[in-house]
């Protein structure tokens, strides 16, 4: 099944249940339809799903390899050697590791592949000629693009949690400032050291909105917002150029290491999610004036 | 709306100037320590050191962001390759550095230096000092004398590794004023804010020509007078070459919670030895910067106030470099030799030898083995070899 003959079944369930309500009642709730459409296309598609499984692989492997070979104490990469520990440790030993390739290309593929991805299979035409706002289709795509994020990181997270605590069980955890807090309160803290990270992701997502109003081609888009990843991180480790680093949208991201110091340090946090809203919101406002007037062909 | 199905290019203006005014907007709130009027009653220099010395402190807890840019060439273990911050204590000679302070009495006192998923901390509580390192997992412990004089600053002065810059602005402000004399003028400039709150600035103008630093500003809080931003400016430059200061201060006396330390299970603990006598100030802040003294002579001061230059005689840089034998230190003082030798060679009356010249400070390894450094012109150093 690709995504060409799922998407016009589920198109015409939309269209089709349109004319049943008249155009111009004015709209006494917001109907959740759309935006329950599009994320069944979204986690429907067959890629998609197989995407997930490839991310879910990188704590597994990390949490098998710790168990095999331990790591020696101040070796290995962040959160490693504290794995042994508390199993709670592989998620962000995980997350780590993902949040500068792996997950934003995730969601640089959902975000490319949002409108550009519709132009091409032709599907954007028909969407169009359902009853339904520009602006409101650009916010909903919007808000999928978000939940998948949120959903891709909270996945990775929680295979790493339940891979983790498997293999080497749970318990007081030892934060960074080296005092040890009790597992609710860990869990807890990963989930929002999570959470933070998929609206970080989210802000790469409203990019890569925009970048798909501008194209047909969904490939393109997504390289696109990948090399704007890979970018903002180059510039983010050239010293000289220190005056734009807190500009950049990945330059918050490593802060998620925030949420596990005693007491949370949450200065960075907030300007990393001040970032991401900024992000999001210039950039979904820039798809919104590329997608309004757009000559949609199809 | 219908303007913009008049004129659609007119969209474009939403998103563009909602940038605009995001960048704008964020720039002035971190902006807001550019010279205010702030409505502190005028106070003479001398008023305001009487004020930092009697200010005594309930407690406090904070953000310190100390920055650098000494003009050093990055050393290659030194100089961490920016994006990610090191939580390394030895780490401090570069770059920006966050730290986070609570201090509720001379016995209660805690630094964490913030690194990238890593956090050093040293923790005082009572006797007991305890020196974390997440990243390696270690933790040492020091027994302090029940009758250790209460150190001044936030930051044990007897932790291992060199303490190169004063890592809070109380034990910057010391060093500083330590300094004064008559070789410096001091004077006030009006007031400032930092971290959102009122401070009176002093400013601190060697009159030593040879020296490299053209002042030190120190912003001292309008009601609790603890220095809250120490700011040395180079001659050469117009930012500040170096620049520790408050972001965020609370002037409540922290959660004891706070202060308290039990090794984590899986921690490397050390017991050390109890430290001995806090590395003090003894030449300048410029003495710092010598690495490892440890094998050398006792440091010679020559001149005076801020044209002060140490001199140190190291181990012989041909001895050290054949005398990769054994051991992690002679390693890293072959390592380090190898990196002396790609400086610039100077020479003079005073003989020949490889110059460092940083914005605030020169140093000068000689070939015969001396290392010479100080707050002064490279001239200034020849000229204090020359005068031996």
């Amino acid at each position: 099944m690709s995504a060409a003959d799922l998407t016009p079944g589920l198109r015409t369930g939309l269209s089709t249940g349109v004319p049943t309500s008249p155009v111009a009642r004015p709209l006494r709730h917001i109907s959740t339809r759309f935006l329950r459409s599009e994320l069944a296309l979204i986690f429907g598609r067959r890629r998609n799903q197989a995407g997930l499984g490839i991310l879910a692989l990188v704590p597994i492997m990390i949490a098998v390899t710790v168990k095999v070979s331990t790591p020696r104490a101040g070796r290995g990469p962040d959160f490693f050697t504290s794995i042994t520990s508390n199993g709670l440790f592989v998620a962000l030993a995980a997350l780590s590791i993902e949040l500068t390739l792996f997950l934003p290309l995730a969601v640089a593929v959902i975000a490319g592949d949002s409108v550009a991805g519709e132009a091409n299979i032709g599907t954007l035409r028909y969407l169009l000629t359902v009853p339904v706002h520009r602006s409101r289709l650009l916010g909903v795509k919007f808000a999928a693009i978000t939940i998948f994020s949120l959903v891709v990181t909270v996945w990775v997270s929680l295979v790493g949690a339940v891979a983790g605590l498997a293999l080497f069980g749970g318990g007081q955890m030892t934060t960074l400032s080296g005092t040890e807090i009790g597992m609710g309160s860990a869990v807890l803290r990963v989930l929002m050291a999570t959470i933070y990270l998929g609206l970080c992701f989210a802000s790469l997502g409203a990019i890569g909105l925009f970048i798909s109003t501008m194209t047909e081609q969904p490939i393109g888009a997504t390289i696109a917002v990948v090399v704007i990843n890979v970018m903002s991180f180059i510039l983010d480790s050239i010293p000289q150029l220190s005056w734009m680093h807190e500009w950049l949208p990945t330059h918050w991201w490593m802060s998620f290491g925030d949420f596990l110091r005693s007491p949370v340090a949450w200065s960075d946090v907030t300007r990393g999610l001040l970032t991401s809203a900024g992000y999001m919101l210039v950039f979904w406002l820039a798809a919104w004036a590329r997608f309004s007037d757009k000559d949609v062909s199809g | 709306m219908r303007i913009f199905q008049k004129s659609p290019a007119l969209r474009w203006a939403v998103p563009g100037v909602t940038a605009v005014a995001l960048v704008a907007g964020g720039s002035a709130i971190q902006g807001i320590h550019a010279i205010a009027d702030t409505g502190l009653p005028a106070r003479s220099a001398a008023q305001l050191l009487v004020d930092v010395q009697q200010a005594r402190l309930n407690g406090l807890s904070g953000t310190v962001v100390q920055k650098s840019d000494l003009g050093l060439p990055s050393l290659p273990s030194v100089g961490n390759s920016g994006g990610v911050a090191s939580s390394d204590l030895t780490s401090m000679m570069a770059g920006t550095h966050t730290m986070r302070v609570w201090f509720a009495g001379p016995d209660k006192a805690r630094t964490a230096l913030l690194g990238t998923l890593g956090e050093s901390d040293v923790i005082r509580n009572g006797q007991d000092l305890w020196v974390w390192a997440s990243q390696a997992k270690t933790a040492t412990h020091y027994a302090l004398p029940a009758d250790a004089t209460a150190g001044k600053s936030t930051t044990p002065a007897g932790t291992p590794g060199p303490t190169i810059v004063a890592t809070s602005p109380q034990a910057a402000a010391d060093q500083a004023l330590a300094g004064i004399s008559p070789s410096t003028e001091v004077t006030t400039s009006g007031t400032a804010t930092v971290a959102g709150r009122s401070a009176y600035e002093l400013v601190l103008r060697p009159k030593d020509a040879a020296s490299l630093v053209a002042q030190v500003r120190v912003a001292i809080d309008g009601t609790e007078h603890v220095p809250l931003r120490v700011q040395v400016f180079a001659k050469s430059v117009a930012d500040p070459v170096l620049e520790v200061g408050f972001s965020a201060v609370d002037f409540t006396r922290p959660d004891a919670a706070q202060f308290a330390f039990n090794p984590p299970p899986g921690t490397t603990v050390t017991q050390a030895k109890t430290p001995t006598a806090p590395r003090t100030a003894a030449g300048s802040k410029s003495t710092t910067v010598a690495p490892k003294t440890k094998s050398a002579d006792v440091p010679k001061v020559i001149g005076k106030g801020w044209g002060s230059v140490v001199v140190v005689t190291m181990p012989s840089p041909t001895a050290a470099a054949s005398a990769a034998t054994s051991g992690t230190t002679d390693m890293t003082m072959a390592q380090l030799m190898k990196y002396v030798s790609l400086l610039p060679k100077v020479s003079g009356s005073w003989g020949s030898g490889h110059l460092m010249a940083g914005t605030v400070f020169s140093a000068l390894l000689t070939d015969d083995g001396r290392l010479v450094v100080g707050a002064v012109t490279p001239e200034g150093l020849y000229g204090a070899l020359a005068a031996k």
